[in-house]
C-alpha cells in the first residue's frame, strides 16, 4: 500500500497522544499472556514430573527404625512369598542415602553430609513391584500386616495428588485467563474507542473527502497491534525471568528435570506476539466498526 | 448530474424533513439553496452526499443511482465531490499547506503530486503566502479559502457547501462566493445552502427556496415557465 508508511505513523502516534490508557492497555494484556504462559509452564512440569514417577513404576516398604537388618531380610522372604509380588529388591539405608543424594544432584551433596553411616535417619526399605496393580490394594494391605513393616510409599499416590494440583491449576487458570482476555479486549476496545474520539474531527473529513472505511481503520488497528505487540514482548521476556528466579530460588530444578524454557524461547516470544496482535486487532475492530457507521457531523458531535 | 425525483426524508425519530423534493441540477449550475432554519436544506445536502438516506424516490447524482448505493461504494461517490462546511473543520495541529494535502494523501495520492498540487490551489484560493500557518492564524475568511481549497484539491465535479459564510464577517462573505463563482466558470457544480439575502441577490445564480420541507420556489422552473 502506498500510504501504509503514513498510516504507520499516525497509528504510532495515537498511542502516544493516549499514552494513561495505551498503557493501561499493554499491563491488563501483558497480566493476562503471563498468566496463561505461567499456567502452562506449571501444568507442563507437574506432568514431566509425573512422567518421570510413573517411568519409576514401583512401590517402597519401609521397615522400622528398630528393626535389625537382618530381620529385615526375613520381611523380604515373607513379601517374596505373596501372590502379587513379582520383584522384591532390598535397599538397604545406605543405599538409600547414595540414592537421595544423585537425585538431589551434586551442588546441593553438601546438604547430605554428616547424614551417613550411624546419622543416617533413612529406614531399610524394600522396592517391590506387582503383577496386577488391580489388585493393589488388596496386597498392601498384607504388606502392611507383616510384623516390622512401617508403612508402604506409593508412587501412584503421589502422581494422584500432582494429576488433582494439575486440574486445579488448571481450572483456577483457565477461569482467570479467560477473565483477564476479556478484561484486556474491553480495555483494547476502549482505548482505540478513545483514541478515534480524540481524532473525531479528522475521521469526519477523511470521510468527507472520500476515505474508506478500510483506510481510516488502519491506524487504528496500528495502534491496537502495536499494544499487543509490546505486551506480547514483555509478557514473554517477564515469564524468563519470573520462571528462572522461581526454579533456582526454589531449588526445584534439582529435585526434578524442569521444563526447559531457554530452549523453546524463539516460538515462545513469537507466539506470545502473535497472540498479543490477535488481541490487539480484536479489541480494535470491536469499537472501529462501531464508529465508522456513524457520518458526517454525528462523527464530530453535532 | 444530480436528479431527485419524489425525494422524502424522515429522521428515525419521526420528523419529516423533506417531503416529495423534485430537483434537478445540470452539470455546470451554480445554485443557492435558500429557506429558513429547520427548513430541510441541510437534509438535502445530505441525502446528495450520502450520509442520509432517503425514504424513497429517485436520486441519481453523477448518473450513479443512490437508492441501494452500497456502503463501500459510498468513499468513491465522495470523490465526486468537494464539501465545504459552516465550521470550516480545518485541524488545528496541522498547517494550511498539510490540511489542504491531508485530503490528498486519504485518496492515496504521492508526495510528489501532493507538493505540485497544493501551492497550485492555494494560489487559486489567493492563500500562497499562508501556506505555513496554522488554522488559529487565520481569519475566518481565510480558514473558510483553506476548507475551500481542501473541497477543490481533488478535482470534484461539484462542490456542496453548507452555509459556507455562516461564521463569516459579511464584508468576507463575498469573497468566498466570489471564488465559487470562479470555480463555477471553470466547470465545476456548485450548491450552496444560505440565509443571507445580500449574497443571493447580489450573484445572480439560480434560487432554489425550502419551506418546512418542501420546494416553494425555483427561479430556473420560473424561467423555464415563461414568467
Ligand atoms: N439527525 C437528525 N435527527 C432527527 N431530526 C433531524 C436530524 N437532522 C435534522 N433534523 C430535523 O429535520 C429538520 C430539517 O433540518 P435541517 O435539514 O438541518 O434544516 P436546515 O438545514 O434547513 O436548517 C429539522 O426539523 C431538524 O430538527
Ligand atoms: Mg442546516
Amino acid at each position: 500500500m502506498k500510504n501504509f508508511g503514513y498510516l504507520l505513523k499516525e497509528g504510532i502516534k495515537n498511542i502516544w497522544t493516549n499514552r494513561t490508557m495505551s498503557l493501561a492497555s499493554v499491563a491488563v494484556l501483558m497480566s493476562c499472556l503471563l498468566m496463561t504462559g505461567a499456567a502452562v509452564l506449571f501444568s507442563w512440569n507437574i506432568k514431566s514430573a509425573m512422567g518421570m514417577v510413573e517411568g519409576n513404576n514401583s512401590i517402597k516398604v519401609y521397615i522400622k527404625q528398630d528393626v535389625p537388618s537382618l530381620k529385615a531380610i526375613q520381611i523380604g522372604d515373607q513379601i517374596r512369598k505373596l501372590d502379587n509380588v513379582s520383584t522384591c529388591e532390598f535397599v538397604s539405608k545406605d543405599d538409600g542415602m547414595k540414592q537421595m543424594k544423585q537425585m538431589v544432584g551434586e551442588q546441593n551433596a553438601g546438604l547430605l553430609d554428616g547424614l551417613e553411616g550411624d546419622n543416617n535417619w533413612l529406614p531399610n526399605a524394600f522396592r517391590i513391584s506387582m503383577k496386577d496393580l488391580s489388585k493393589y490394594k488388596e496386597t498392601a494391605s498384607k504388606i502392611t500386616a507383616i510384623e516390622g513393616v512401617d508403612k508402604i510409599y506409593d508412587y501412584q499416590a503421589l502422581a494422584d495428588k500432582l494429576t488433582h494440583i494439575d486440574q486445579i491449576v488448571g481450572n483456577v487458570g483457565l477461569v482467570i485467563v479467560i477473565a483477564l482476555s476479556l478484561v484486556s479486549l474491553f480495555i483494547i476496545a476502549n482505548t482505540i474507542r478513545v483514541a478515534m474520539y480524540s481524532r473525531r474531527l479528522e475521521i469526519s473529513i477523511m470521510k468527507s473527502v472520500g476515505a474508506t472505511n478500510g483506510f481510516i481503520r488502519v491506524p487504528f488497528l496500528v495502534e491496537g497491534m502495536s499494544i499487543g505487540v509490546v505486551a506480547g514482548a514483555i509478557a514473554a521476556g517477564l515469564l524468563h525471568l519470573l520462571y528462572y528466579y522461581v526454579v533456582s530460588s526454589q531449588g526445584i530444578s534439582s529435585v526434578f528435570n524442569v521444563v526447559n524454557l531457554n530452549a523453546i524461547m524463539v516460538p515462545v516470544v513469537v507466539l506470545f506476539i502473535l497472540v498479543g496482535m490477535l488481541f490487539g486487532a480484536l479489541g480494535g475492530i470491536i469499537s472501529i466498526g462501531r464508529y465508522l457507521k456513524k457520518e458526517g457531523g454525528a462523527i464530530v458531535g453535532w | 448530474m444530480i436528479e431527485l425525483k419524489h425525494i422524502s426524508k424522515t429522521y428515525p425519530n419521526g420528523t419529516h424533513a423533506l417531503y416529495d423534493i423534485n430537483l434537478k441540477v445540470d452539470k455546470g449550475e451554480f445554485v443557492f439553496i435558500v429557506g429558513s432554519s429547520g427548513a430541510g436544506k441541510s437534509t438535502l445536502l445530505k441525502l446528495i452526499t450520502c450520509e442520509e438516506r432517503p425514504d424513497g424516490g429517485e436520486l441519481t447524482v453523477n448518473g450513479q443511482n443512490l437508492i441501494g448505493i452500497k456502503r463501500h461504494e459510498v468513499p468513491y461517490l465522495r470523490r465526486t465531490m468537494g464539501m465545504v462546511f459552516q465550521d470550516f473543520r480545518l485541524i488545528a495541529t496541522m498547517t494550511v499547506f498539510e490540511n489542504v494535502a491531508f485530503a490528498m494523501h486519504i485518496v492515496g495520492d504521492s508526495r510528489r503530486e501532493i507538493n505540485k498540487r497544493v501551492p497550485y490551489i492555494l494560489g487559486l484560493v489567493n492563500l500562497q503566502d499562508k501556506a505555513k500557518c496554522y488554522p488559529a492564524e487565520l481569519s475566518g475568511g481565510e480558514q473558510q479559502r483553506v476548507g475551500l481549497a481542501r473541497a477543490l484539491v481533488n478535482n470534484p465535479d461539484m462542490i456542496i457547501a453548507d452555509e459556507p459564510t455562516g461564521n463569516i464577517d459579511p464584508a468576507l462573505s463575498f469573497e468566498i462566493v466570489d471564488l465559487l463563482s470562479e470555480i463555477n466558470l471553470r466547470g465545476t457544480t456548485i450548491l450552496m445552502v444560505t440565509h443571507e439575502h445580500s449574497l443571493v441577490k447580489h450573484f445572480q445564480k439560480r434560487i432554489v427556496e425550502i419551506h418546512a420541507g418542501r420546494i416553494v420556489a425555483d427561479t430556473k422552473e420560473l424561467g423555464a415557465a415563461g414568467i
